[in-house]
């Protein structure tokens, strides 16, 4: 591509590097970028990739295997569009993905991220299992398919497939059965969100999965949705609307913080335990919903709630965004940024991380695991909090 | 240089094992909702084609013989790059390696090659015959196994894949039939806008009568009587313990059984 092609041709040079999108909120730590934070290189930061883009679409440098490992490294976390002072900060993210999306059209991609994208058109998800698996998970709940309840309960890829998240997936479904919601789930009809492809940059693909998405929720008069995973929650909630698909959405936290208000979900079985909240890039960043998930955790009686030092908007992401949870560009280290994460958890003193969203679940869970610190530190879901404090058993 | 790919289409069997069943006829598997896609041997021989197109220039053609259903396959094919497809529309599954060796040789003697290229075998039969058969029915040189090319001066420079390791070098007069091993490349990403405007290239259906053959004519000399599923193994032994134990468990029973070497 040539630069005059580029959507944001008129502004990229305006970044003049500042560094400020590596830091979080306070300046505390120059490691907020989980690229940046993992590789400690500038051209790992998000001011970093747009000189390199810049140069790229300016013939001064090829696309390399490297380069594209450098671009797709970014997991769409959006730290550095809190922090950048320039007027374009909200459009620094999408700088990225749009130059993922030039090498999306010329089909020259990192093999992980073909991967991920190949086994969506193949099978709507990116692990590649079977379409007809989808709705395995609900067996043996008392989870109902979806036929006109209030609300769909919208599971996500990582809920549906992921060995850990689909107990999270499960446990959801049976606190929202206990709280008396009226609800169903697609199963195997169930179809990818899209949103990790839409930031990978396969704008194609995404129009098409959100279009035959929106499509299914009108046919069967869907209204409102609640979402397991902030992924799902973010792509129908503020993508889905330009494709003519307008639903009322929730994340199930903020759902649970309407129940427990309403005296319809009793949590006042309680849980002991000092407890630390992760937020996940596409609640809190994205979405801007820090204080749902709080509330939540802080209406359980004995729940003690340890802030990390950076949180909210100063969050540092597990790095499982962006698609990143499957091609996992930032592992095989320390400096892995969920492993980092679960030190400064750690730290906090607390027995047990609280997550809203399966990626962050996935991710951490396997830093825990490489950090030794499982018997220590447990990762569990605010959904899983919330059902053994409403005694909802599960083994 | 004008290039030929013949490619198949091949039911997605790679995560779904369990639920791979044989059919009433005996003779093939439950289709039920298996995904069909791209046989991978072919996906490398499309690429291999594209890149050589876009160095040397020239067209490249991919060919089929099968069903309707095959068309979604070729125009993955023409998203690739490749600049036109044919597909013979006949039923491959009734055919043995021969018949669809005949059927091919008279659709690509039609045809200007200067390079023919096959996967090196199909992921569902694998008998990996297809090609040196068309090779040798239209009375070209052939090299399979292929895992790297180049083209020059009307010779194509091929290396083969052995046994250990070992590449045998050749170099073949062109026009010549190649069968590509996977990993002679990496294929390139098909986005979904780039199979959406190669609606708008040429997707030709031919008969056999089109190319002066009949069902007739062609039987096949090979025939499948059935299709069975490997019984169970009995030999396999869960290994029980904490990770050290189990560890070390495996590796006695891996240096017992000669897999890895003691020392």
């Amino acid at each position: 591509m040539v630069l005059a092609d580029y959507k944001y041709k008129d502004i990229i040079h305006r970044c003049f590097r500042c560094g400020y999108c590596k830091f979080p909120t306070d300046w505390m730590d120059v490691n907020n970028c989980p690229a940046y934070a993992r590789f400690r290189m500038e051209s790992y930061s998000c001011g970093g990739r747009l000189w390199l883009i810049r140069a790229w679409l300016d013939g001064k440098i090829d696309w390399t295997d490297h380069l594209a490992q450098i671009v797709f490294s970014c997991v769409a976390c959006k730290n550095c569009a809190e922090k950048c002072p320039l007027n374009f900060s909200d459009n620094i993210v999408d700088m990225i993905t749009a130059a993922k999306s030039e090498m999306v059209e010329r089909g020259s991609i990192p093999s992980a991220v073909k991967n991920f994208l190949e086994n969506i058109q193949r099978q709507g998800n990116p692990y590649g299992d079977a379409r007809i698996k989808r709705g395995e998970w609900v067996e043996g709940t008392g989870i109902k398919q979806y036929e006109g309840q209030e609300f769909l309960y919208y599971v996500g890829c990582v809920g549906s497939y992921d060995t850990r998240a689909k107990e999270t997936a499960k446990t959801l479904g049976e606190v929202l059965l206990k709280a008396g919601v009226s609800f169903g789930v697609l199963g195997n009809e169930e179809n990818c969100d899209g949103n990790e492809v839409n930031k990978l940059g396969e704008e194609s693909l995404f129009q098409m999965l959100a279009e035959e998405n929106i499509q299914k929720f009108k046919d069967l008069g869907v209204r409102k949705i609640v979402t397991l995973s902030p992924h799902s929650y973010n792509a129908i909630k503020n993508d889905y609307p330009k494709f003519d698909g307008s639903f009322e959405v929730f994340h199930y936290t903020q759902l649970f913080q309407d129940l427990i208000k309403g005296g319809r979900l009793n949590v006042s079985g309680g849980l002991n335990a000092r407890v630390t909240y992760h937020d996940p890039c596409f609640l809190g960043r994205w979405n801007k919903e820090y204080d749902a998930p709080r509330e939540v955790l802080n209406a359980i009686p004995g729940i003690e709630l340890a802030e990390m030092e950076r949180n909210r908007e100063a969050t540092l992401c597990c790095g499982g965004g962006g698609g990143n949870f499957y091609t996992d560009f930032l592992g095989g280290s320390e400096t892995n940024p969920a492993r980092i994460r679960i030190r400064e958890a750690y730290a906090t003193g607390a027995s047990a991380v609280a997550v809203a969203c399966p990626n962050c679940m996935t991710m951490l869970e396997d830093a825990v695991k490489a950090e030794g610190l499982e018997e220590k530190l447990k990762i569990r879901d605010i959904s899983e909090i919330v059902g053994e404090a409403c005694l909802v058993k599960r083994d | 240089m004008d290039i030929v790919v013949a490619i198949k289409q091949v039911l997605d069997t790679s995560e779904a094992v369990d639920v791979v069943e044989i059919d009433a006829s005996g003779k093939d598997i439950k289709k039920g909702a298996l995904i069909s896609r791209i046989n991978d041997w072919d996906e490398y021989a499309l690429e291999e084609a594209v890149q050589l197109k876009q160095k040397l220039g020239g067209t490249v053609t991919a060919v089929t013989v099968g069903p309707g259903e095959w068309d979604d396959t070729l125009r993955r094919a023409l998203a690739m790059g490749a600049d036109r497809a044919i597909r013979i529309d006949e039923d491959a599954a009734a055919m043995d390696s021969c018949v669809v060796a005949r059927v091919l040789t008279a659709l690509i003697s039609r045809l200007s090659y200067d390079l023919i290229m096959f996967g090196a075998q199909s992921e569902d039969l694998g008998s990996g015959q297809l090609g040196p058969m068309v090779a040798e029915m239209l009375g070209i040189p052939h090299a399979t196994l292929v895992v790297s090319l180049q083209v020059q001066e009307g010779e194509a420079r091929v290396s083969r894949e052995l046994e250990g390791g070992v590449l045998e070098l050749y170099t073949l007069k062109l026009p010549a039939l190649l069968t590509i091993q996977t990993g002679i490349n990496r294929p390139r990403y098909v986005s979904f806008a780039s199979i959406k405007k190669a609606r708008d290239k040429e997707l030709k259906v031919m008969s056999l009568g089109e190319l002066g053959l009949s069902r007739e004519a062609l039987t096949p000399m090979v025939k499948l009587e059935k299709l069975e599923l490997t019984p169970a193994g009995k030999r396999a032994e869960l290994i029980s313990g904490s990770a050290e134990e189990a560890a070390a468990n495996l590796a006695t029973i891996l240096k017992n059984s000669g897999v890895i070497l003691s020392g």
